[in-house]
């Protein structure tokens, strides 16, 4: 359906930390096509000069404090929506407000405002100062802008500036190839999002940064009948790419029967097994299984707060020797990156778990200031209602030097985990991921199509149990999103075929 | 920062009504504008310190536009004046590229109203609370939760307050607003040794301040529930009867909403998609959708297209008796509205199970061994087949006693099978949420561990 979100609910703040993945598309090949529109003004547009945003971070640090920033943000929104054989609604969307944060020690204050008339935003910035009110008043160095950095977005065609019936035709193909690819789809849902966030951020160190960050996603769902049962199957893909995305990479015809190809497939499956069993995870899919076993736990808020089983682990071996995990931003087309974060640092690949080894963290500039490192640029934010925390972007492990063939063969009786839907983790490192379709593995071959089951583990049993890893290195679908205290930002995961050699499946037999 | 006041919901009323009227004379059909207008203060705490607090106003705006049965829709947070007029007629343009859909449409304005006065949900207090006390709450819920020993780290505590005045108008002549206010008080724990930790985590949520449980309560039940689970071990993957505790069951039942939502049914994404009048849960099992219960969360006197809520037997005694409806979904399925629009969709008001006759000691006493499901983990819950797989914490129980933790376990097994499986229900029914349920004994499950 289209979106009307507009009944305000008050904002639940509750740590939440789940990864929605949904399944795969081809790995990108990052094309070397430079991006060139005209840069967006906050200036000209909102009246954002360099003249107020001082007097804003001077309003800010009024009642002291260390730091101080603003982080505008103008974002616009499309999507359309097809089902039953027609266009059902187009949508579209403004975002406009500026966040003001304010840091003492390691307090927050934070104000917010979609006003952006001088008065509103000397408020906001009171009450971002509130936190500060026992010192005596600082103030802002005057500001300049960072010098260029290299984007990884990747637009020949930006959606924003192509005619909404260019759109529609893309979601008209994959429906279309979704309901011709077998009989049995009774039902076809199919979708065009594409986004464009402008951002401007200003601190009271003198940085000033502006970004655009481009996104689009094409999705379609597929629900097949036969003999009484129902299944479901979901495809897409997208990225910070524009719309020559769909002519060269991956095809609407390609997200459509696929979507088909996954609900037909299930049709036939049977349940999962359940119990401890030797597990493989296809490559792409499973990188979910790294990203909650080992990426959130190192995300440096959870380590300065001691809540993560990690806080204590730096520099001791956690994993097999196998496992080197990397986090990186810069990865071109992907919808996980971005030039700069959420706080105007200028992004870059941190590097984890070396060889089972705990090496590093996602920091953004509170945890980075208080633990006395370096931030890494993995401070986000869902927009600017929300105070960033760090994150993660694009998060992999390296790939071994196994055939994927060999890992099956090696398993006389298990379970190969082929799609996943997300997962979630929690600090003490039990964490969870669900699969929605695999295969049941007999003596070293995929045998029966089996569905739905969820597995869990231990991070640390789990990672020591890391038997071989592939040389397939692959990418999850364009798709995911994570959520962590309440904020949604895009991420991409990727992984190798790994074999776990025993892990809990929640099967129904 | 600024709160909604009389003056203001005025001047929303009469925004509202000029842009139907604008909406109209451009070209469309019918439209309906939706305009919300917030504060909200929040403050997190962690050991004895504040960590942020955050106060801030925000407004917003969308709108659904119809012409020639072809439906557009639009949101924005800038509500000046040339944006919103530009977001109309692009919509009014858009439409036309959309495809016509005899379903579509505005509901006809309804002969009932609902007034927002005796649903009671605006406390006044929220005016009066100054940031001090706010903070002050949160504070206190940490403090009196970290002087247990048990407790080794705390994810801080929060206390959070909005004020959202919500107005709605339309070309049929629907206009109506009514205030709502929040309030919520939590605080999240660890126990154990850092390589052995558990967690949990407790809070209050009222539309009243006054209804709010205080600190100490909060603080140790978050206690109680965290160190429950220190210790704990893993069974062998066995089928047993598990019992769910209030919050447990009140994720089924969000389950079980995608799978009654009329949205779901006529796309067919519903394993009950064919089940109506006919047994879907154990005849010990009532469900009820409530739109109309005074200070509840899930209460407002009209849903997101200006339909009055109402109440709505779901599930009576087992037998599945209505599907929950926007206008869209009711007219695919020949049935009508049951005031269940939510923007996107059918979304549910007070959605609940009905309580039962024995207290949660009698439901545990009944069973001889059998999970007590505390926890989930994962998502794992299929609409469309009405199977569920997820990881799962819990106390194990032997001879009809509690014995001791479990945990890196998963439960699986299906709707349909679960909620006819329900054997006891609880008489412990708490309204902690617009979706809630007391205490339930299902059968048999299946549980997997080593």
């Amino acid at each position: 359906m289209g979106t009307n979100p507009i009944l305000l609910q008050p904002k639940h703040i509750r740590a939440v930390r789940t990864l929605r993945v949904h399944w795969f598309s081809e790995l990108l090949q990052g094309n070397n096509y430079a991006r060139m529109a005209p840069m967006f003004s906050f200036e000209e547009r909102f009246g954002l000069t360099p003249a107020l945003l001082r007097g804003i971070l001077d309003a800010a640090l009024s009642s002291g404090g260390d730091f101080a920033e603003v982080y505008a943000e103008y974002r616009t929104y499309e999507s359309i929506y097809m089902e039953e054989d027609i266009i059902k609604d187009t949508a579209e969307s403004v975002a406009l407000g500026v966040g003001i944060r304010v840091i003492s020690g390691e307090q927050t204050g934070y104000g917010y405002t979609n006003d952006l008339s001088p008065e509103r935003l000397r408020l906001a910035a009171r009450s971002a100062a509130a936190i500060a009110a026992s010192t005596a008043a600082t103030g802002a160095a005057d500001l300049r802008r960072i010098g260029p950095v290299a984007s990884p977005f990747r637009v020949e065609e930006p959606p924003s500036s192509a005619p909404l019936e260019s759109k529609i035709a893309l979601v008209r193909s994959a429906y279309a190839a979704c309901q011709s690819a077998d009989a049995a789809v009774h039902k076809v849902k199919a979708g065009f999002q594409s986004s464009l966030q402008h951002l401007l951020i200003a601190n009271s160190e003198g940085l000033l940064a502006f970004d655009e960050r481009p996104m689009v996603k094409l999705t379609c769902v597929a629900i097949a009948e036969k003999a009484g049962a129902r299944e479901y199957g979901f495809s897409g893909g997208g990225g910070r790419v524009g719309l020559e995305h769909f002519n060269r990479v991956l095809t609407p015809e390609e997200v459509g029967r696929e979507a088909a190809r996954e609900a037909i497939h299930l049709l036939d499956a049977r349940p999962a097994p359940a119990g401890e069993m030797p597990v493989v995870l296809s490559p792409g899919h499973a990188g979910v299984l790294i990203h909650e076993a080992v990426g959130h736990l190192l995300e440096a808020d959870f380590i300065r707060k001691k809540t993560s089983i990690f806080w204590d682990k730096m520099g001791k071996k956690v994993g097999s020797r196998l496992v080197t995990i990397h986090d990186d931003p810069t990865i071109p087309a992907f919808r996980g990156s971005y030039a700069i974060d959420d706080e105007g640092t200028v992004s870059g690949k941190a590097t984890l778990i070396e060889h089972g080894v705990v090496r590093g963290l996602l920091q953004d500039r509170l945890s980075a200031r208080i633990l006395k490192m370096n931030p890494t640029g993995h401070g986000r934010r869902q927009d600017y209602t929300d105070i960033p925390i760090p994150r993660m972007a694009n998060t992999y492990i390296d790939p071994g030097e196994t055939p994927r063939e060999d890992i099956i063969r090696s398993v006389k009786k298990g379970f190969y985990a082929d799609r996943f839907q997300g997962g979630q983790v929690e600090d003490s490192g039990k964490f969870t991921f669900s699969v929605s379709s695999g295969f049941l593995i007999e003596d070293g071959r995929l045998t029966a199509p089996v569905k739905q089951a969820t597995l869990i583990g231990s991070n640390l049993d789990i990672l020591g149990r890391i038997e071989m890893v592939g040389d397939d290195l692959d990418w999850s679908q364009q798709t995911g999103t994570c959520s962590k205290d309440g904020q949604d930002v895009p991420v991409m995961d990727g992984c190798p075929t790994i074999k776990i050699s025993k892990m809990t499946v929640g099967g129904r037999e | 920062m600024t709160t909604p006041d009389g003056a203001g919901a005025g001047r929303l009323l009469e925004l509202a009504e000029k842009l139907v009227d604008f909406g109209r004379r451009s070209g469309a059909d019918e439209i309906e504008v939706a305009i919300g207008d917030g504060v909200e203060f929040s403050v997190d705490v962690r050991m004895g310190q504040i960590e942020s607090l955050v106060e801030a106003g925000t407004r917003g705006i969308g709108f659904r536009v119809i012409k020639d049965h072809k439906t557009a829709f639009a949101s924005s947070s800038d509500l000046r004046e040339e944006t919103v007029r530009d977001l109309i007629r692009n919509a009014i343009r858009r439409a036309e590229m959309a495809s016509p859909d005899p379903f579509s449409g505005l509901p006809a304005l309804s002969s009932t109203l609902v007034d927002p006065a005796p649903l009671d949900l605006f406390d006044p207090e929220i005016e009066r609370l100054d940031p001090r006390t706010k903070i002050g709450l949160a504070v206190e819920t940490e403090r009196i939760a970290l002087s247990d020993k048990r407790i080794t780290n705390s994810y801080g505590a929060g206390f959070v307050s909005g004020d959202a005045r919500s107005v709605l108008a339309n070309s049929n002549g629907f206009l109506g607003e009514y205030r709502r206010t929040h309030f919520d008080l939590s605080v999240a724990l660890q126990a154990g040794p850092t390589d052995d930790r558990v967690e949990d985590f407790w809070f209050s949520a009222e539309t009243h301040l006054r209804d709010l449980d205080p600190p100490e309560k909060i603080a140790r039940t978050a206690i109680a529930r965290t160190v429950r689970q220190l210790g704990p071990r893993k069974v062998p993957t066995r089928r047993v009867p598990v019992i769910f505790e209030p919050l447990m069951t009140s994720g089924l039942l969000g389950f079980l909403f995608s799978c009654v939502s009329g949205t779901s049914v006529y796309q067919r994404s519903t394993y009950l998609a064919e089940r109506l009048g006919t047994r879907i849960a154990s005849d010990r099992i009532t469900i009820v959708d409530n739109g109309l219960m005074p200070r509840r969360p899930g209460s407002s006197p009209f849903d997101a297209e200006g339909l009055p809520c109402r109440r709505t037997k779901v599930v009576s005694r087992g037998i599945l008796e209505s599907f929950l409806c926007d206008t869209y979904a009711a007219r695919k399925l020949g049935s009508s509205s049951t005031g269940n629009a939510a923007g996107s969709g059918a979304g549910p008001n007070n959605f609940y199970m009905e309580a039962g006759p024995h207290s949660p000691e009698e439901i545990i006493r009944s069973c001889p061994e059998g999970l007590l499901l505390i926890r989930t983990l994962g998502h794992g819950m299929n609409p469309v087949t009405g199977d569920i797989s997820r990881g799962a914490f819990g106390l194990w129980i032997e001879k009809s006693e509690i014995a001791y933790p479990v945990s890196e376990i998963t439960i699986s097994g299906n709707l349909d099978e679960v909620l006819k499986g329900i054997e006891m229900v609880g008489n412990d029914l708490e309204f902690r949420g617009a979706i809630c349920g007391p205490t339930i004994k299902v059968a048999e499950m299946l549980v997997a561990g080593y």
